[in-house]
Formats: structure tokens, sequence, C-alpha cells
């Protein structure tokens, strides 16, 4: 009798992990056959969280399966990537990503990950940056601001949303690469800069052209020096760093993107990479993602992994301040 | 935005019928649990907070905020009618409200606080139209030398108006300050005391703090207490107060309303340091103070305003600087945050359907209080037959699932139950949450503003002098410590009298009054000063160090 029952629950937890092998995953040809989960590493409300709903539900009509969104917020996203690399690299568990902060992450901290854990996808947004300064102050353009701070070192503070994001490190690159002397503040968020720039309690502030920053800048309380993009934007009344002679300074851009656990079979990745092509001309998730940050031509899995690559590359200096 | 068009877009907001739901909600659940002893209104709103995550952010602070000063008018019922306070800040009301029942009269008790809480928290409202722009005007060019003088003065102040041992209320608080240095660090990006642990790098979680030192601690220690509570059979007549009751209070309400918003403002007041402090004035202008104890009835109208107005007045430093003025406005905080919406000098510009929502959600909640206080007073009462297991076990569950849902993070639920069986180990050694949870919030803006500050200065200390504000701050705190240094002794033998046990003898409110003419900077201090049901009906005896020498 005892035996019977081994038996019977051997065959039981056999059929169980047969099933469980014959589940998702086994047969690309079929991908998606069950229900994706995409992780944020961000709150819920968020842009990013914004962003993932939207190609959530755009890939649900595309590829007829559900997409769960679930927020997982946490170690500037390594939570997120931990949770990711933890999961089978079958194509039904993705996160959104942002970089270059998930690249900074592995270069300041263990964080258990690096970026040979993650097959990059594809690109959803891409948000420039900016260094601003408040419309009282009396530096009119970059090249008076960096004259000051080369004459008076300690005096120019430039405010950043974070402590290790791409700002505070572009910020130190400005130092290293052109020798301009400036004290990086960092601040809890765009609004904190914003803050403080406007109260002029700092000299100028570096950050994310976002849609909490534009009203700002539209409404002209802050005066736009430069912008860390390679080409001047449409959008912004503003010259690039390259174009007053600093062309090292285009690496500043955040770049929202969804990616996989290493190891996703190829056919699973370009399914899902195709399908982020046609999303990003789709009107409705263009208008949820906003059209100024979706990038004109579509980033794909290759040039994603690139940008990836480029960005270890950039800031493995500098990371550690 | 003038202030005209800041309300009209407020009762815009306030007026929709889903945020009249949530203020409706918000009242009715803080009266029930002003009334149910145990469960004040910071344990009620750590427990709730994550329910609010997926609600729109003004709606969520209109809830919240309803709660708190709904829970000003519930606490009151109890206190008059079982002379056990609801919630801390209505201990004062048990002195001559419970007298007044005795006599027959608590109608009136009953009538005259819900009316003197409507003009306390309706003026207080009104205070904060007029008051919170231009402070968030101002507040713009703030730098980190003034958040560093800011949050080290509420710091002070709460450990200085904490209950008893003013080195236990500075243990918490040094405490918090040295948790809230967990996770990586605001200027360098390192990580410290994480262990690896990924779940640790943006520090504990405060909500799980929180709910586990108030929400879980308080249920632990209530589920260990057996006194039963005796359901009232006398019945309330004559809630509208005479004629001579509106004479004789009209005064009490009018400085209750003044003195309530003052102290609310200030870091650490609010709650029971405003009805305290009404109280011994009160007390020091009658005529024949003797009738305090005995039944006066400005003693139930002056301390009942003055908590209402306070807990109103508390949200000025949130709404205009982002720093809270006490532990129910630090857990507010939090769900701002968890919203994604920084308060800060800012937020009237950048969120102004939440800055003139919330205000003008309270001129609704005030008048929906007294809708439901002046009749409703009986089936309130009936609510203290709910057996306090039955509630502590939902209590727990609603607690760890809520936790859960903040960042699906499984650590976040022992973070709870670790700081639940703390706070419950506190509550018993007589140490307070209050001050260690406003240290754990205030202490990142101070390690960062600080920093800041040392940054902007190249390292010298100079910076927190120079600045007249920074520097005006600190000659304040210096002031104070001098004050509480020269009075010490007095202080001592009025700690020594002001616990639970004590506050139940009329004899006190004659140390109470003492104090108010002794510490000349706030008025008079006593219990715990957070507002919250920490003290509500320990029946601890006297504390050892409380030092009756």
């Amino acid at each position: 009798m005892n035996r019977l029952r081994l038996f019977a629950a051997v065959l039981a937890a056999g059929l169980l992990a047969a099933a469980c092998g014959q589940g998702p995953g086994s047969s690309t040809d079929s991908y998606p056959s069950d229900q994706i989960r995409l992780i944020v590493p961000y709150t819920a409300g968020g842009p990013t969280d914004i962003a993932a709903r939207a190609l959530g539900r755009y890939v649900e009509g595309r590829l007829g399966q559900t997409v769960v969104v679930e927020n997982k917020p946490g170690g500037s996203g390594a939570a997120t990537y931990q949770e990711l690399i933890a999961s089978e690299p079958d194509g039904y568990t993705l996160s959104m990503t942002a970089l270059p902060t998930a690249v900074l992450n592995y270069l300041v901290n263990d964080v258990g990950y690096t970026r040979a854990d993650l097959a990059p996808v594809g690109v959803a947004t891409q948000v420039p940056s900016a260094l601003v300064v408040s419309s009282t102050s009396p530096y009119t353009d970059l090249e008076a601001l960096f004259a000051d701070a080369r004459a008076n070192p300690q005096k120019v503070t430039v405010g950043t949303p974070g402590a290790t994001n791409t700002h505070a490190a572009e910020t130190r690159r400005i130092t290293r690469l052109y020798r301009v002397p400036l004290t990086v503040l960092p601040f809890n968020g765009n609004s904190e800069v914003q803050t403080a720039l406007l109260g002029g309690n700092t000299t100028a502030g570096f950050v994310n052209v976002s849609q909490d920053m534009l009203p700002a800048i539209e409404s002209g309380s802050l005066r736009v020096l430069a912008v860390g993009t390679a080409e001047r934007l449409d959008y912004l009344d503003a010259p690039t760093f390259a174009e007053q002679g600093y062309p090292e300074l285009t690496q500043s851009t955040t770049t929202f993107g969804v990616i996989a656990p290493a190891g996703t079979p190829d056919a699973v990745i370009s399914r899902l990479e195709e399908t982020m092509r046609s999303a990003s001309t789709d009107p409705e998730v263009v208008a949820a993602l906003d059209a100024r940050y979706v990038p004109e031509q579509f980033i794909g899995s290759a040039e994603l992994g690139r940008i990836m690559a480029g960005t270890e590359e950039t800031f493995r200096d500098v990371a550690n301040g | 935005m003038g202030l005209l068009d800041g309300v009209s877009q407020g009762f815009a907001v306030a007026l929709d019928p889903v945020n009249l739901l949530y203020v409706f909600l918000g009242v009715l659940i803080g009266t029930v649990i002003g009334v149910l002893p145990g469960l004040g209104p910071t344990a009620t709103i750590a427990l709730l907070l994550p329910l609010t995550y997926e609600i729109e952010p003004a709606t969520a602070v209109i809830l919240l905020a309803g709660i708190y000063y709904g829970s000003m008018y519930g606490g009151t019922i109890t206190s008059v009618l079982l002379r056990l306070p609801g919630e801390a800040a209505s201990v004062v009301t048990t002195f001559d409200g419970y007298q007044m029942a005795k006599q027959g009269r608590a109608g009136p008790a009953l009538g005259i606080a819900a009316i003197g809480s409507f003009i306390g928290g309706t003026l207080a409202v009104v205070g904060l139209t007029l008051l919170a722009p231009s402070l968030a005007s101002l507040a713009v060019s703030f730098g980190p030398p003034e958040y560093v003088a800011l949050t080290v003065l509420g710091i002070l102040l709460v450990t200085y108006l904490g209950t008893g041992s003013a080195l236990k209320s500075l243990s918490m608080a040094a405490l918090g300050l040295l948790l809230s240095t967990v996770g990586q660090d605001p200027i360098t990006g390192t990580t410290r005391f994480t262990f690896g642990e990924v779940s640790l790098f943006d520090g504990l979680d405060f909500v799980a703090v929180a709910m586990g030192l108030f929400g879980v601690g308080e249920i632990l220690h209530n589920l260990e207490k057996t006194d039963k509570v005796q359901a009232v059979t006398q019945k309330i007549k004559n809630i509208w107060p005479s004629r001579k009751d509106f004479r004789d209070s009209t005064g009490a309400i009018g400085r209750g309303s003044v003195l309530g918003f003052v102290i609310g403002v200030l870091p650490g007041g609010g709650g029971v340091v405003s009805s305290l402090a009404s109280y011994a004035m009160e007390k020091r202008r009658a005529k024949d103070p003797t009738r305090f104890g005995k039944g006066a009835i400005e003693g139930v109208a002056g301390p009942e305003t003055a908590n209402n107005a306070s807990s109103t007045s508390a949200f000025v430093p949130l709404l205009t600087l982002g720093i809270p003025a006490n532990v129910v406005l630090a857990l507010i905080f939090g769900a701002l945050l968890v919203q994604g919406i920084t308060p800060g000098p800012q937020l009237i510009e950048q969120h102004p359907d939440v800055f003139w929502g919330v205000i003008a959600s309270m001129y609704i909640g005030n008048l929906m209080l007294l809708a439901l206080n002046l009749p409703l007073v009986g089936v309130f009462v009936q609510m203290l037959r709910v057996r306090a297991g039955i509630l502590a076990a939902f209590a727990l569950l609603v607690t760890m699932a809520g936790v859960f849902s903040i960042n699906n993070d499984a650590f976040d639920m022992w973070v709870v139950l670790g700081f639940g069986v703390l706070g419950w180990l506190m509550k018993k050694t007589g140490f307070e949450p209050g001050p260690l949870v406003l240290a754990f919030v205030l202490g990142p803006i101070l390690e960062r503003a600080f920093r800041q500050s040392m940054l902007l200065s190249g390292g010298s200390l100079d910076i927190f002098v120079i600045r007249p504000l920074s520097g005006g701050i600190f000659l304040l705190m210096a002031v104070i410590v001098v004050v509480s240094v020269l009075t010490a002794r007095r202080r001592r033998r009025v700690f020594g009298r002001v616990d639970a046990e004590a506050v139940r003898t009329a004899d006190l409110a004659a140390d109470l009054a003492s104090a108010g003419r002794g510490s000349s900077v706030l008025g008079s201090s006593g219990l715990d000063s957070s507002g919250v049901g920490t003290r509500d009906h320990d029946t601890d005896p006297r504390r050892p160090n409380s030092g009756e020498s």
C-alpha cells in the first residue's frame, strides 16, 4: 500500500515535470503560447511603467497572449534584473530597462548581474539630457559657465537627479575630459534639482528633459545651455555640447528598452524585436510613449546591445567618482 | 495662480464624486478608530497606506487626512463617556469631559467638543489656505543648510516634547537616524550596511518600518491586554449645548483654535501637545480654576478645538517644505512618495490638484464630521463591542498583504514583522516609537542636505551660521536647549506625574498649568508629542526613571 502510494506520487511528480517541460518555451515556433511577464524596475505610475503598459497592450493585441506587467522597484533596477536572470530564458519573462543606470549599477556595486546576463530586445524611448540654469542666472551660454568654473574652482555646482545616474557620471566626464572643475551636487530626482535651481542653491543642473522638466523650460524659468545629444532636438531651442566644442559629451541620454535573460532563443528575441518595431509606428503606442522620445529609426536588439557595450566602455572609469 | 483660483480648483477636485466618497470614508474611518481605544490614527494610516497606491494621489491624501482629523473627533466620545481616550490627543478631555458625563451632562460635553472641533478645524484650514502658498514661495529659496537646520529642529523638538525620559527619546531618535543610513550613500552611491542584499540598497522601506512599529507593535500590545471595555448604557441627551455653555466656551474655542494652529505647525507639535497646552491655558485664565477637573465645559471645548486645529495646521510644513511635522504626516509623506510625488516647495506648482484638493477637502470633511458626530454619537459607541481579537487578526492580514504590494518584495514582510516585535518590546519598556520613526524619515533629508552643504561650502561648517535663516534656526535651538536645561528640574517633576496613570487624576491639571508657565518656548509639554495613539490606555506603572526625586 505504501509502495503504491509512493509509486503514485512519483508518477504524479514525473507527469508534472513532463508537463512543465512541454509547457511554454519548449518550442520557439509556437511562441508565445502562454502569458508573458514584463517586470518594471520602477514604481507603478512612473514613465517606465506607463511605457511598459502601453507596449504590453500592443503585444497582447499582436501576439494574442496576456502580458502581465509587474512592478519590482529597488536598487535602481537591480531587484528586477536579479529576478529576470533567475527566470527561465524562454521569452516568458522580460523586463524593462533604463540605460545607463542598468550598466552603472554593476560598475559601482556588486549587484549579482552584468551585461553578459542580459539579452537586449529593443528600445522603446530615448530621453535626452540638458545642462540648465535658472533664467535669473548670469550665465547665458555654456562657455561663460565653464570659463567661470575654470577661473574659480569650487564655485560651480551642478545639481543632478541622483548620485549614480548618467548625469552625475557625465558631469564628472566633463571635469575629466575637458578640465572644467565642477562640483556634482546629487539631489533626489528632477524636481529637487529644479527647486534648487529656482532658489539659487545650485549654479547649474544636469537633468533629463523628461515630461516633468519641459514645462519649466518652455515657460522660460529654466535656460538650457546645452543638450547632450549628437544632433539638435526639434522640440528644444538649444545648441548641443558637440557644436560648442565638446564632441565627447553625447552619453547622457537615457535609453528605455526591453531585455530578456541571456540564453533566450534567437527566434524568440527576433519575434519580440519585430513586434516592438511595429509598435514603434503604432499611433496609440507612440502617443502613450510621447512622440518626442520615440526614436525616428527603430533601435533593435543588436543596436541596443552596442549601446550597452558602449555605455560600459564610457563610464567604466568615472563610475566610482 | 491666485488664491481664489487655487481654492476654486481645490473645490473642483474635492467635490468630484469619487473624492467626496473618500473624504466621507476618511472621516468615518477616523471617527471609528478614534472611538476604538488602542487603534490610533498612526496605526490606522500605517495599515491603510498600501491600499492608497492604486488611487489618485490627491484622493489618497484626502482619505488619509480625513482619517487623521476625523480621529480627533472620535477620540472625544470615549474620553467623555468612558474616561478612556480613544487616541492620545483626547487624554485631556477625560479630565472634565468624564466629570460632565457623571453629572448627566455627557450630551453638552460631546456637543461642544464637536462644535469646537469644527470651528478649530475650519479656522485652521482657513489659516492653511492663507499661509501655505506664501510659505511655499518663500521655501523655494531654502537650500541645503536650511533643510539641515529644519530637520535638526524637528528631531530636537520631537525628543524635547516627547514623553517621560528625554534620554529614551533621544536614544530612539539616534536609532532612527542610524537605521536611515542603511542603503546607498546619497552622494557617492556606494552601498552601506546592505550585506549584499539588493532589497536593502534603497534602505529599509519606511512604510514597512512604520507599519511594523505602529501597526503590528500596537496589535501585539493590545492582544496582551485583558481588560474589557464596557459598553455604555447611559442615554445621551441634550447634545446641543445650552446658551450658557456656549457663552462659557466661546473664548476657549477661539484661543484653542489659535494655539492649536501654532503648535501644529511646529515640528513635533500637534496632537496631545496642543490639547495639553490649551487645557493649561484655560485653567490659568479661569476666574475660578478649582472648577477644572470637576466638569468645566471650557476644559473640554478648548483642548478639543486645539487638537483639531493642530491636526490641520500640521499639513503646513509638509505641503510647503516637504518636511513632516509629526509621525502621521510622515506617513502621508510616504504615501505621496510612493505615488511619485515629492512634497516640497514646488508641490503647489507641479501638483496643484493635490495641494488645493486636499485643503478644500478639509472644509468638506469638517462639515461632514459635524453632521456625523452630533446625531450619531450613540451609534459609534456601539462599536466598542467589536472584539479586539477579531480586529487584530484582520489588521495583521491587511498589513502583510499591503506591505508586500509596495515593492512586490517578500523581504519587506520580514521587515514589518521584525519592527513589529521591536515596537511591542519598546512599548513594554516605555520607549516611544515616535522619535524613531520621525528621525528615520528626516534622517535621509538631513544627511543629503548636510553633505550637500559641505559640497557647497567646500567643507566649512560656517555655512550653517552665515546664512541668516539656518543661523536663526540654530540660534532658536540653542535657546530651546538652554531653557530646557534651566527648567529641567521642574520638567522632571512634571514628567514624573504625566504618565498614563497620573493623567487620570485631576491634580495633574495643576502640574500642567505650571508646565505651561515654565517652558516659555512651547507652552506646556507632556505626553506623546506625535498625535500617536501609543499611550492611550497604557496601564503600566510609573516609569522607573521619570525621576520623582
